[in-house]
């Protein structure tokens, strides 16, 4: 469906997008991690036509020119910053990008009022968007790129700067558009956000694809071993006994606190179970996909 | 074209919903029309009657009747006043001269032309001398025209007789002379007593000192009212307020990411500048249509050729547009593209009429009009408006505007792609 061959931009000598392939089949959703200035939003606006790479080539559902009105009428993007007019209503910002995008009476309404609908904005869809909260900004600024219910979506970070309840409805938007089957990349620097909606994450940083995979298998690989923590109702009598058991690295006892690393947690948990040692609390943290851009790069997402 | 429409209305509510827009736009010109056509019309009427200040010391019958003649003269403003409050006023400029008419000014003609104790004066300011003459001559017909009315009075007149004749023999005249004046007034006097109280006229009649006034017509081809002038101007000022707002709100919308969510959609970059200059095009086209109507139907501002003035008006929206387009582009924030915008267009502005008519400018600034397309959009809306240009004439200062606005439209477009991509 998606398709981003050897892609390149420089911007003034600076390398934002460097050599970036990847696919993405339909009905699929691609997540693009990384922190800010690795080359996301880049990517989309070339993915979308605002700007020309300087290398590389694009296809969307087999065409390869973005600019055409004809491709961009089967794309729906989600900018970054909240594309509305705060001078006009929720519904007068629908009616307007509903007549661009080709909507027309019944149909336009009809779309309008689904749109209102998603962002859970009905009630509030005569009130001018400068006087909403920024959550139902994202909210409306999300349902603006649906409305012409385009196949490819493309969301440039839709929840920034949102509070927990929008983020949620959101994500409920957007996972109910990955059932109806949409094609859709999202870029995020926030790991969870990838990890709950993406079939498969492509890691940048500073405009280099790092790694590109399922999430588990992204983890797999370069997540590093989970961390299991448990504390007993008594000190283990025999320390060098269980740590055989269970299998586990950096093994360590600190009065009735039992630490440790593997890479097969579940072995490992089922191994502590047989030891016969009863516990207070299991606390187990696996690798996830923060980890594995620490790992491949040595910085953190937020840094 | 169901998008350009919508792109265009879309900016229109845009605009209404910012009051201070709806205020520069459609009040602004409106009040600046206003103000300065009642400014302008009051020198059209041009200086009206002086201000004197009349001291009547005299208190006579002829005194009286003297300030009356002067209040009916439409070249004075007479206030009548005391000595001291009179020559405070003039000290002050409130009048420009006082009149003193002293004690015994009506006791009868020698009273009134004894050279050697002068019943009238005038104070004034020394500078003022162009005046002080001019009022001379108005104090001088004034006299003759009372003293002329008086003749007609019999009594009066046999006073008078009975007064040169103690003159005359009591003056050192040689008798032969003394008995010719007698003799004269001897006749004059039966004269008097034997005329019909109905017929007698006496006096100088409606004839002295009346100088027979012919009508000729000055050609006129100016304006006819002073708002002939203002409305354009108006109008040219609600086209630079309606080009500076669009402007702005082109880089808002670069700003602000709604530009690129339109260049995203399945409209071409064209069709979303097309829309904009449609916006602000219709909405100068909007004032110019209140502001003609307010001009009309208020102040019966006469139009002379109306199809040119569509003409005229077209051509100077259509110049506008491609210069709210070139103007976006001074900037990368609203503030710098505002600050540049109106500093640009009020240069454009004050150096082509629309802040004082170009009639008023020193010929050096009026050769720098010719540089701003406010002189050629001032001048293309008079021209159907008072100068009666014919449809010849009204084509140089239209093919103006349509260069200057295509000029700087395709500037614009260019720089705004290159911004973009």
């Amino acid at each position: 469906m998606i398709e981003v061959a050897n892609l390149c931009k420089r911007f003034n000598g600076t390398v934002a997008v460097d050599d970036v392939s990847f696919e993405v089949p339909q009905g699929t959703t691609f997540g693009l991690l990384g922190p800010n200035g690795a080359g996301k939003t880049t990517t989309i606006n070339i993915l979308c036509g605002l700007l020309r790479p300087d290398n590389g080539t694009v296809s969307l559902a087999g065409q390869t020119d973005p600019t055409r009105p004809s491709v961009r009428a089967s794309l729906g993007v989600v900018p970054q910053s909240l594309a509305l007019y705060e001078e006009l209503t929720a519904q007068g910002n629908l009616e307007f990008f509903g007549c661009i995008n080709g909507l027309a009476g019944r149909r336009l309404k009809e779309r309008v009022a689904a749109c209102l609908e998603m962002g859970g904005l009905t009630q509030r869809r005569k009130d001018r968007v400068a006087t909403f909260s920024g959550g139902m900004k994202r909210r409306l600024n999300l349902v603006c790129s649906l409305l012409h219910e385009p196949r490819i979506l493309l969301l440039d970070e839709p929840t920034v700067g949102v509070d927990p309840q929008s983020r949620n409805l959101i994500f409920d938007s957007i996972e109910k558009l990955k059932r109806e089957g949409h094609t859709i990349i999202y870029t995020t620097h926030y790991m969870e956000e990838a990890q709950r909606l993406c079939d498969r994450v492509a890691i940048l940083d500073r405009g280099k694809m790092l790694a590109l995979d399922t999430v588990e298998n992204l983890i797999a690989q370069h997540g590093g071993p989970s961390r299991i923590e448990a504390e007993l109702e008594t000190p283990p009598d025999n320390p060098d006994e269980l740590a055989g058991q269970i299998k586990g690295q950096e093994f360590s006892v600190e009065q009735n606190t039992v630490r440790f690393a593997t890479t097969e947690p579940m072995q490992s948990l089922a191994g502590l179970n047989q030891s016969g040692l009863r516990f207070r609390a299991l606390k187990v943290e696996t690798a996830n996909l923060e980890d594995v851009f620490l790992n491949l790069t040595g910085r953190r997402l937020r840094d | 074209m169901a998008k350009l429409v919508a792109l265009a209305y879309k900016d229109f509510r845009v605009l209404i919903a910012d009051k201070g827009n709806l205020f520069w736009v459609f009040v602004f010109p409106a009040i600046f029309a206003l103000l300065f056509g009642a400014v302008y019309s009051g020198a059209d009427e041009g200086p009206s009657g002086m201000n004197v200040a009349v001291v009547d010391e005299d208190q006579s019958e002829f005194s009286q009747l003297y300030v009356s003649h002067l209040e009916s003269d439409e070249a004075l403003n007479v206030t009548r006043l005391d000595r001291e409050r009179a020559f405070t006023d003039v000290r002050k400029g409130k009048q420009a001269a006082a009149i003193l008419i002293k004690p015994g000014f009506g006791d009868g003609l020698s009273a009134m032309f004894d050279a050697n104790d002068t019943k009238l004066e005038i104070a004034q300011d020394p500078g003022r001398r162009m005046e002080g003459a001019y009022l001379q001559g108005l104090l001088a017909k004034a006299q003759f025209e009372v003293l002329g009315k008086q003749f007609q009075d019999r009594q009066w007149m046999r006073g008078q007789m009975d007064d040169w004749r103690a003159e005359i023999t009591t003056d050192e005249l040689p008798d032969e002379d003394v008995k010719v004046f007698l003799r004269y007034f001897d006749a004059l006097d039966t004269f008097l007593e034997d005329i019909n109280d109905q017929t007698y006229e006496g006096g100088f009649g409606d004839g002295l000192l009346n100088v027979a006034t012919v009508d000729v017509q000055r050609e006129y081809d100016g304006p006819k009212t002073s708002f002939q002038i203002t409305f354009p101007q108006a109008m040219i000022f609600g086209i630079l307020s309606c080009a500076a707002t669009f402007a702005v709100s082109i880089v808002r919308e670069r700003t602000a990411g709604t530009f690129q969510r339109l260049c995203i959609g399945p409209i071409s970059q064209a069709h979303i500048l097309a829309g904009k200059g449609l916006a602000c095009a219709m909405t100068c086209a909007l004032v110019i249509g209140l502001l003609t109507l307010g001009g009309r139907l208020i102040f019966k501002v006469p139009i002379g050729s109306p199809l040119l003035f569509v003409l005229a008006a077209v051509c100077t929206v259509s110049c506008f547009v491609g210069l709210m387009m070139f103007v976006s582009t001074l900037g990368k924030t609203e503030q710098s593209v505002g600050g540049a915008g109106w500093a640009m267009l009020m240069i454009m502005a004050m150096f082509g009429g629309a802040m004082m008519p170009l009639v008023f400018m020193p010929s050096w600034m009026r050769s720098l009009s010719h540089f701003s397309p406010v002189k050629w959009g001032i001048l293309a809306m008079e021209g159907a408006i008072w100068r009666d240009f014919t449809f010849v004439e009204m084509l140089a200062p239209c093919a103006v505007l349509i260069a200057i606005g295509a000029a700087f439209f395709t500037l614009g477009v260019v720089m705004l792609r290159r911004a973009q991509l």
